[in-house]
């Protein structure tokens, strides 16, 4: 506010209010703003003209103006403004309810004048400090800088050579995919021939195959058909529930009765079954039954349900002990890792099934048939080294193009730090601060890290803070999250971790890059 | 993907359950004296006066009482108390071993009054002052006249129940004894009681009660013969006026219990108990204190049940009342009969009539009445200072940071942890420094810790509660394994208090204030999150007889530490969970962990006005709810709710996101602004009010039939309340409102009302009956009375105590008959000063154009800065054309009008001190 003024009126206004500033009438008066509050014939206008009072009624503690012009000296306006001028150390405008109300908040103490305060005039001091701590500040930034713009230039020669070699991999990329396409050939021809090959022996073994199941089909049927009529009592064609009922191998709770319901279940829910629904119904659910009875069969797993038992065993690993929402916590966090560890998994899965040589059959294959096999296997080698060679090369191309991709300051002052890692310890936890890359907390007393949050982007376009985000999942809230201050230090560290949101992280880390000289500058005066 | 699924379900069960989980809490028929009392069923009660055995004393008569159908004795003891009041007792004639009597809560012993007696077989007449209490002798029964109306029965229903002490009959002996019954043909219904399940032990939740002295409830009815409704028995979510429990549900239970996320509209017992309750009808209002400390079950019947207030009005006013009168059936576990029967006949000398018997709540220091900013937690130093100075920053008004369990070394009280608090005493000084002061919290457990002092005394001079066996007993809180001093012993208590003494806990200032939380007392791993029944506590009593009485007597320690601490100069400021009758002579209280939802935020009002009518006027809800996270809106208008009631404090649940006002959306924060800075406005107000409730006792907030007696509409309005006689409040409290329908109420239960004005804009209401007033995000709709005056301060300082020398401005509210009243009154706002005669108490009146002030008590005296800036005339016709002031000192001074609109206008700075004895303004 001072600083468009011409230093002319800055003399004068001084001046004036000096002159002036005996009377409590011009007390609490911007100096610049001293010719306002002029005696104009023994009147005052409100600023906002909306009423003239008599010049004796300014700073005389009654709010007369709406805009609370009237009362810049005292605490009558609830909306007024008390400018102290703190000479030696920067003025200061305070809201005219700390105007005597017993602490001092003007460094003069002229704000104070009429109450039990006893306030000190500590302005020089204050200057001096204030002025000793801006000459540090500068000489701080002076050499911070000079290391910032040492790394601008390793960040700026970083991203010369990441360019250069992207392109480089760029071309031997397409050069692996060509070699690899070439292989994928070679190995579909192999393949082609060997699978002719096989497929005689496969016809042969599946015909056996289906041959056999036929023959089980038909004797599961004949069983069926003389367990039907041997439980069929009174032969009319049809097994019911009191017919059931009688044999006590379905009664499946063991309590000495076979219940409605057990018998229903055999019936599949029915309360009786002719032949043929009893085969293709009551039959598969008694056999077992009967075969565990008779101690044929080991029943548990069931084939046909598999869902049923993998909730089962989810059922049975939540249910385990700890308090339910630990657990609910531990389980976000597992299940995240897992995801993860599923996703690698996928990867691989979908591209090397090919890879599988066919198992190694019982039957005694022809020469020829051989040779194939062996000349196949050789492609599938030949093709699993390109694809193994471009899937490298593509991760590293990958990893540069999204570092270039990233804003690593106005002259790539962060780049440099991409990918380094901070540590720092409080009481309970090592926390860790992978610039551009993720925040972790480790508790010290072991146990594993804990996600505060990835990579997410600048908060704020002037390089003051990080953020990251979508850190593990929080019990009962949202995942965590970390927001980065970063202020100008002349090494890259970690100052101070706090959460001073559940599971919202806030570190205070300094590093040169942040010391734009010319910037801080600008925001100071700004302020 | 199962696995997943199997998560998200999992996931989304422990989201929907923040509810109250019921299981963890017994229903009646759960407690088998609660399940035995409730289901007495005679037609005509057992029990008898015993023919000359009337005892006639100056103040009191006693006659002896048998139970028929055992021939068991009981004595009977009636007395006259000053003030409409009679007290009796009924205590077993010569018990195998003596009942518990509760001698913590009355404030002094009463006043008695003279009795006159006349007696003849039927019935002893005892006569006190205009009133009588008529005892029919067969079967016996006590009618109370209020002059020669009948106010309440007791015994009417027939429900008494008293449970003798006995032994407990094993084998043969019991065999024996039953053989002879069946010969006598005796049917002893309390033979019956022993051979039942639960009475001489009981089994909840694996949680094994001893029960050794068998079954010993007390249990009596009360039939309101002139009352519309039922009111009182705090603490329960439910609304204001009772909700008929016979044959619908579970009674009204007192049992003081820490409710993890507690349900509204429900009877459960909460974190305190206070059994007084109320019967108001036109023809006046009775009540009755049920004095017992054991858990107390109330069974109401008689009473409307309509869950919306406007349903019941138009069922009032079709005149179908219920047909019988209102009734209420006390069960307690054990003690005695102990009974106060205040006869009103208005509901303010009613409330006036406990409060003379419990005390009055005590005049708080200023900054108290301030707004509290509060979380669990904030979690250092530093937050603490940046919060602080967060709120001068954007210019918010605040009195008081406040710390939760987390400044604790471990959970260790009176220790702190260094890592995040290393300079206690500094951060404490900073705040004061800016005009501030600090709470933290205390809480009654004790680490069981070798190395922690406390935990190390206890142990050796045997100051914990002990189990049946005798040993220290353990429970689980927030340090993990915890014991619990017995604050029943005076030497422990001397003890305790001490521990808050400068010399013993350095980190410390005799100006912060303490928070005693989790004493109902809270015992994780306890039944019913309490602590065992059969423990035993000084004196040898079962924490069965004393149970609702715990936290209170933390209070009484704590108390006494806080005034010595200060040397006896400051008011202490104490804030407890756990409270139960006299608990406003030593705390206030708030509504315990509510949730960010509308419902709780009306809750607040109904839950408030209830503790006020029991004796405890200063009360809060946490701001915000405790548990999850307010939207923008309901935290705004939580705000403005809590700006007009008693205790102001924002509080969240350490889990929920922060909720400082900034961190809001700007208009928000503006809006919260205005609340609280509204608050201040109104301080030097509450500060006349609440010492006016420690000089009559009357409440601060005040349901709205307190002041409209003759108004049926206003019965169960638990949507508006008053404070004072002066403001009528009724709080924006749903979601998206822009109209709210205020009741204006009649003084004649007809078309008479009152003249109100709008505080913000001093529009006019002036009928009676509901009107709908518009409002928007900042409205708050409050009303000043016409024929009032309201002291205000419109300069608003950063906190109350900054406020102390600023200028006074009048607000004088004209009724019909263009006359005001109003008082004002001045101190130091600390010390105990005033009560030697430290103070001003100035009462203004505006009468013929004159408004003038005098003092109240003239031997009272008070230096002060303060002066009258202005006073705002509102509801004079006319505007004058001047004023001229006289004072004492017969000078005159001419006065300005400023301001002047439709509605009201501004005498200009009349500048008079309000040391000044007497002064006059005079309209011309």
């Amino acid at each position: 506010m001072i600083v468009n003024l011409p230093i002319l009126s800055i003399v004068i206004g001084i001046f004036s209010y000096f002159a002036l500033c005996d009377k409590p009438i011009l007390r609490g008066i911007d100096p610049q703003r001293a010719q306002l509050y002029a005696n104009n014939n023994d009147k005052f206008t409100c600023f906002d003209g909306k009423k003239t009072i008599k010049y004796t009624q300014l700073n005389d503690d009654y709010c007369d103006c709406a805009d609370a012009s009237d009362e810049p000296g005292t605490s009558a306006c609830v909306s007024g403004r008390f400018f102290c001028i703190n000479a030696g150390f920067k003025s200061l405008i305070i809201p005219s309810s700390r105007v005597n109300d017993g602490i001092c908040d003007c460094c003069d103490g002229s704000d104070e004048y009429f109450s039990n305060a006893k306030c000190i005039n500590n302005c020089i001091e204050l200057g001096s400090a204030d002025r000793l701590r801006e000459k540090q500040l500068a000489e701080l930034l002076k050499n911070g800088n000079q290391l910032r713009l040492e790394l601008a230039q390793k960040g700026k020669k970083l991203k010369e050579d990441q360019k250069i070699r992207l392109a480089e991999l760029e071309k031997s990329k397409d050069q692996a995919n060509k070699i690899r396409e070439e292989k994928r050939q070679i190995k579909a021809d192999a393949e082609i021939f060997e699978n002719d090959a096989l497929n005689v022996y496969r016809q042969a073994e599946e015909e056996s195959k289906k041959q056999k199941e036929e023959e089980e089909a038909q004797k599961n049927r004949v069983e069926a058909e003389e367990t039907f009529l041997k439980y069929d009592s009174n032969s009319d064609g049809k097994v019911d529930i009191t017919e059931l009922q009688t044999r006590i191998v379905f009664d499946k709770n063991r309590n000495g009765i076979v219940e409605i319901e057990e018998a229903r279940y055999f019936l599949d829910d029915n309360d009786e079954l002719d032949l043929e629904s009893f085969i293709t119904l009551g039959w598969p659910k008694i056999k077992p039954f009967l075969m565990l009875d008779s101690g044929l069969f080991k029943p548990p797993r069931r084939n046909d349900e598999p869902i049923d038992d993998e909730e089962e065993e989810h059922e049975v690993e939540q249910q385990g002990g700890e308090e339910p929402n630990e657990e609910a916590e531990l389980l976000n966090e597992e299940e995240e890792q897992h995801h993860e560890e599923e996703g690698e998994f996928d990867e691989e899965a979908q591209e090397e099934p090919q890879n599988e040589a066919p198992p190694t059959p019982q039957v005694q294959y022809d020469d020829e048939t051989q040779r194939l096999i062996h000349e196949a296997n050789e492609a599938r080698n030949q093709y699993d080294i390109a694809d193994r060679e471009y899937r490298e090369i593509e991760t590293e191309f990958n990893k540069i193009k999204s570092a270039l991709e990233k804003d690593f300051g106005p002259e790539e002052e962060f780049a440099p730090l991409n990918g380094e890692c901070f540590n720092y310890e409080d009481r309970e936890y090592i926390y860790k601060l992978c610039m551009f890359d993720k925040a972790t907390q480790q508790p010290k007393s072991g146990g594993s890290e804990t996600r505060l949050g990835g990579w997410d982007g600048w908060k704020s376009n002037d390089y003051r803070q990080m953020f990251y985000s979508n850190g593990a999942g929080c019990w009962n809230g949202p995942s965590r999250s970390t927001l980065v201050d970063i202020e100008c230090g002349l090494d890259t560290r970690i100052l101070s971790v706090t959460e001073p949101n559940r599971c919202e992280y806030n570190f205070k880390i300094q590093t040169p890059a942040a010391c734009f000289a010319a910037l801080s500058a600008d925001t100071h005066d700004e302020l | 993907m199962s696995r997943r699924l199997c998560l998200l379900i999992f996931t989304l069960f422990i989201i929907n359950a923040l509810a109250v989980d019921k299981n963890n809490f017994k229903t009646c028929e759960q407690a088998s004296f609660c399940k035995r009392s409730r289901n007495v069923n005679y037609e005509k009660s057992p029990y008898e006066i015993v023919p000359n055995t009337l005892n006639i004393n100056a103040n009191y008569i006693t006659a002896d009482i048998v139970n028929k159908e055992n021939g068991h004795l009981f004595v009977l003891k009636l007395e006259g108390i000053k003030g409409n009041t009679f007290h009796f007792e009924i205590d077993e004639k010569t018990p195998l071993k003596p009942r518990y009597r509760v001698v913590d809560a009355l404030q002094k012993e009463p006043t008695y009054e003279a009795v006159k007696v006349s007696s003849s077989t039927s019935d002893i007449t005892v006569t006190c002052g205009e009133n009588k209490a008529v005892i029919s002798t067969a079967p016996f029964k006590i009618d109370f006249y209020q002059k020669d109306v009948l106010s309440v029965t007791a015994n009417s229903k027939a429900k008494m129940h008293f449970e003798h002490l006995r032994k407990k009959l094993e084998g043969e002996q019991h065999q024996q004894n039953n053989e002879n019954e069946e010969k006598d043909n005796v049917v002893d219904n309390n033979q019956q009681i022993q051979d039942e399940p639960g009475t001489w032990e009981e089994n909840f939740k694996g949680h094994h009660d001893t029960k050794p002295n068998g079954p010993t409830a007390v249990a009596l009815d009360f039939t309101f013969h002139q009352s519309n409704v039922l009111f009182g028995i705090p603490e329960h979510a439910d609304s204001f006026a009772l909700k008929t429990t016979v044959g619908n549900g579970d009674p009204y239970r007192l049992y003081n219990l820490d409710v993890f996320e507690y349900e509204l509209n429900s009877r459960m017992a909460l974190y305190g108990s206070v059994p007084v309750i109320y019967g108001h009808g036109e023809k006046g209002t009775t009540g009755i204190f049920w004095q017992n400390a054991a858990e107390t079950w109330i069974d109401i019947a008689g009473t409307s049940n309509e869950q919306n207030v406007m349903e019941s009005i138009v069922n009032f006013v079709a005149g179908s009342r219920n047909q019988d009168a209102p009734s209420a059936h006390f069960i307690s576990e054990s003690g005695i009969m102990d009974v106060f029967v205040l006869l009103g006949p208005t509901p303010n000398e009613a409330f006036k009539q406990y409060t003379d018997l419990i005390g009055h709540g005590n005049l708080p220091q200023m900054f108290a009445i301030g707004y509290h900013q509060c979380r669990w937690n904030y979690n250092d130093e530093q937050d603490v200072m940046s919060v602080a100075h967060k709120f001068d920053e954007h210019d918010i008004p605040m009195d008081t940071m406040w710390l939760d369990i987390e400044y604790t070394d471990s959970k260790k009280y009176f220790t702190w942890d260094h890592q995040k608090f290393p300079h206690p005493v500094e951060m404490i000084k900073n705040l004061t420094d800016m005009g501030r002061h600090l709470t933290f919290i205390i809480d009654p457990h004790i680490k069981r810790d070798s190395g922690y002092f406390f935990h190390n005394d206890c142990t050796d001079r045997g100051y914990y509660i002990k189990t049946k066996e005798g040993k220290d007993y353990e429970g689980w809180c927030w340090p993990g394994s915890a014991s619990y001093p017995d604050f029943f012993n005076p030497e422990i208590r001397k003890y305790y208090a001490d521990q808050y003494l400068m010399e013993n806990f350095h980190e410390n200032s005799p100006e912060t204030g303490i928070w005693n939380d989790m004493n109902e007392p809270s015992v994780f791993n306890g039944p019913e999150i309490t602590m065992l029944k059969d423990n035993l506590h000084y004196g040898g009593w079962e924490h069965r007889d004393v149970h609702n009485l715990y936290g209170q007597m933390q209070l009484v320690g704590t108390f006494d530490g806080l005034i010595r601490r200060s040397q006896n100069q400051l008011r202490p400021f104490i804030l407890t969970r756990a409270h139960f009758s006299g608990t406003q002579r030593y705390a206030a209280v708030w509504t315990g962990d509510n949730a960010a939802e509308w419902g709780h935020l009306e809750a607040a009002i109904p839950m408030c006005l209830s503790l006020s009518v029991a004796g405890i006027s200063f009360c809060g809800s946490d701001v915000g709810g405790f548990f999850g996270n307010p939207e923008a809106e309901l935290f705004s208008r939580w705000y403005q709710t809590s700006a007009f009631m008693p205790f102001f404090r924002s509080h969240a649940h350490i889990d929920t996101k922060r909720r400082e006002p900034w961190l809001f959306p700007e208009e928000t924060k503006l809006i919260i602004r205005d609340a609280i800075r509204k608050r201040y406005s109104f301080l030097p107000f509450w500060y006349t009010i609440f010492y006016e409730h420690e000089r009559t006792g009357m409440p601060i907030m005040r349901p709205l039939l307190a002041q409209y007696p003759l108004d049926k509409n206003v019965f169960s309005i638990d949507t508006h309340f008053m404070l004072s006689d002066k403001l009528l409040i009724r709080p924006v409290m749903q979601k998206g409102a822009s109209k709210v329908d205020v009741y204006f109420p009649s003084r004649n239960g007809d078309k008479q009302g009152d003249i109100w004005y709008d505080i913000d804009d001093y529009r006019k209401i002036d009928h009676v009956g509901s009107e709908s007033v518009t409002v928007n995000a900042y409205k708050v709709p409050v009303f000043q009375r016409g024929g009032t005056i309201i002291p205000r301060k419109m300069r608003i300082r950063r906190s109350a105590i900054l406020m102390h020398d600023d200028p006074i401005t009048l607000v004088v509210a004209l009724d019909a008959k263009k006359h005001a009243k109003g008082t004002l009154y001045i101190d130091d706002e600390k010390s105990y000063g005033y009560r030697q005669g430290k103070y001003l108490y100035l009462e203004f009146e505006f009468k013929d154009g004159v408004l003038s002030s005098r003092l109240i008590d003239e031997s009272a005296s008070y230096n002060t800065k303060t002066w009258l800036e202005r006073v705002i005339i509102v509801g004079l016709d006319k505007v004058p054309t001047e004023a001229t002031l006289r004072t004492s000192s017969n000078q005159s001074t001419k006065l300005e009008i400023v301001d002047a609109s439709k509605t009201s206008f501004t005498i200009r700075k009349p500048g008079v001190s309000m040391m000044e004895p007497t002064w006059s303004i005079t309209l011309n």
